[in-house]
């Protein structure tokens, strides 16, 4: 597949939108969960899609163990959204929201209740970004239910139904950070080639609505 | 039509509700289950009807629906349900409610403003029944229904991690029937796997419920004992072996005499693992077995 070429001004636009999109989602997320969240100016990279293993290795930590969030999203925007957060922070997450088990079956219990936080902390915290930035660029995505996984981070690769090994993906990360509570992660936005070729005309069709 | 009929029609929950949480449609499939017809709840606040939704994280999940138009995804593995409604086949259930898999959706209006979001309801409770019996066949042995191997083997980690970081006494006991091949070659395998049933029962009467006892091979049993020191372990086991001992067994009409041999071991923070002191128990074990019908703690 031809290399997708994105031009400085078009990286500038994206940037400028996801700084509008993850600040509108960072001052809803105060709303929505009750807790403020700090989320880091975005970082874009395009890289090609077999190398998504180097992209987050190199990106993320590497040597600790992670607790990994996945979810894909679907529409004109298409991909998969990982969260990644260290292995002990589901303990503090649990902590921090409050959780009640239901189950009365203390041998899953903790366990269960970490996962089921990651999965609903990562569900909004994706949902969030995801939405605000689809919202900016007029099209709406449908989610997968999250999946958690705990594992080394660089042993994941991208599904080959939405992501050809040979074509390019466009992975947008940013750092969160819960301020009362000591935990930060990463979140990846990976989208594949043919959302890339979307999201060029989307960024001018955003632009124009300026000019 | 089609749609009013299909949203009728479909054999799962469709709740949509307002910003306010108040129902604005309310599907045939829950007016069946929840026996709240649509005319009486729609209008109305869910949480007249539902208080145990009320609370943090079903809330968190509408507001984030409303504001970024995502997902939210309601497992039953935790959850169990969202709506406590009746099971569809009411008797024999082990369950006092459905077990449900629950999704929150956005509806948007014409501008893609989310105005309403919707909630699906599925019934899981056969799934669920049946992962329950897959994950019980996965930790009982299936002759004698006391825990099996595997089970024993993970548990025995998990305790000797537990004990050693609470600085608490774990003892093992290792026990092996005495020339069980005996009774399998003079009165035929039926007898000697009855007989093994009735032994997991008397030894099962014996601990408590916190031990764990598996079948851990043929005629072989492993007992985790937390909390028990060694000379308290081998108190048990002498308890044990005596009450075989004394015991007049009948299998299948075929009178029998068994006794078995016990090794004893308590676990020391300076064993590197469960196995280790499985090991130990084991090494107690054979000792034992040299003079059968005897209890040994390995010191």
């Amino acid at each position: 597949m031809a290399e997708i070429q994105f031009s400085g001004v078009e990286k500038d636009i994206l940037q400028e939108l996801m700084n509008i999109g993850f600040g509108q989602a960072a001052a809803d997320l105060a709303q929505v969960i009750d807790l403020s969240i700090e989320l880091s100016v975005p970082d874009i990279q395009l890289f090609k899609a077999s190398e998504l293993r180097e992209h987050i290795g190199t990106e993320a930590d590497s040597d600790q163990e992670f607790s990994l969030v996945e979810q894909y999203f679907l529409g004109k925007f298409k991909g998969i959204a990982l969260l990644v957060f260290p292995a002990k922070a589901g303990k503090k997450l649990v902590s921090l929201f409050g959780l009640q088990d239901q189950s009365n079956k203390p041998s899953q219990h903790l366990e269960l209740l970490e996962k089921e936080v990651m999965m609903e902390v990562g569900n909004i915290l994706i949902g969030a970004c995801v939405g605000k930035i689809t919202e900016l660029l007029n099209d709406v995505v449908i989610y997968s239910p999250p999946r958690v996984m705990i594992q080394d981070v660089r042993n994941s690769a991208l599904p080959r139904n939405l992501f050809d090994p040979s074509s390019m993906a466009i992975s947008m990360k940013t750092v969160f950070h819960f301020e009362q509570q000591e935990i930060s992660g990463q979140l990846f936005l990976i989208a594949n080639q043919e959302s890339i070729t979307w999201l060029k005309s989307a960024l001018h069709a955003f632009m124009e609505q300026y000019q | 039509m089609i749609f009013s009929q299909i949203s009728d029609m479909i054999n799962m929950g469709l709740v949509v509700l307002d910003k306010d949480l108040k129902v604005h449609f309310w599907n045939r499939w829950m007016a069946q289950h929840s026996g709240i017809d649509s005319e009486k709840i729609v209008g109305q606040s869910l949480f007249d009807f539902f208080p145990n939704l009320n609370e943090p994280k079903f809330l968190r999940n509408c507001r984030s629906v409303f504001a970024f138009g995502n997902f939210a995804f309601f497992s039953q593995k935790l959850h169990r349900y969202l709506f406590p409604l009746r099971p569809s086949y009411s008797d024999k259930e082990p369950f006092d409610y459905m077990q449900q898999s629950c999704t929150m959706g956005p509806i948007r209006d014409e501008d893609k403003s989310v105005r309403f979001i919707f909630l699906s309801v599925s019934d899981v409770t056969e799934v669920v029944k049946y992962e329950e019996q897959l994950l019980e066949m996965n930790r009982k042995d299936a002759l004698t229904g006391i825990f099996n191997r595997r089970f024993f083997t993970q548990k025995l980690q998990e305790e000797f991690i537990r004990g050693r970081r609470h600085n608490r006494p774990l003892s093992l006991i290792m026990i092996d029937v005495d020339h069980f091949k005996q009774v399998n070659d003079n009165h035929g395998h039926q007898v000697g796997d009855e007989a093994l049933k009735a032994l997991s029962t008397r030894l099962l009467d014996r601990i408590r419920k916190t031990d764990i006892l598996s079948r851990y091979g043929g005629e072989e049993f492993a007992c985790l004992l937390p909390e028990t020191n060694g000379p308290s372990a081998l108190r048990l086991a002498e308890d044990l072996r005596r009450i075989v001992a004394e015991e007049n067994w009948v299998c299948r009409g075929v009178s029998l005499q068994m006794t078995i041999s016990i090794g004893i071991a308590e676990g020391h923070p300076e064993m590197a693992d469960g196995e280790a002191l499985l090991k130990k128990a084991d090494d107690a074990l054979y000792e034992a077995k040299a003079g059968r019908n005897r209890a040994i703690l390995y010191d």
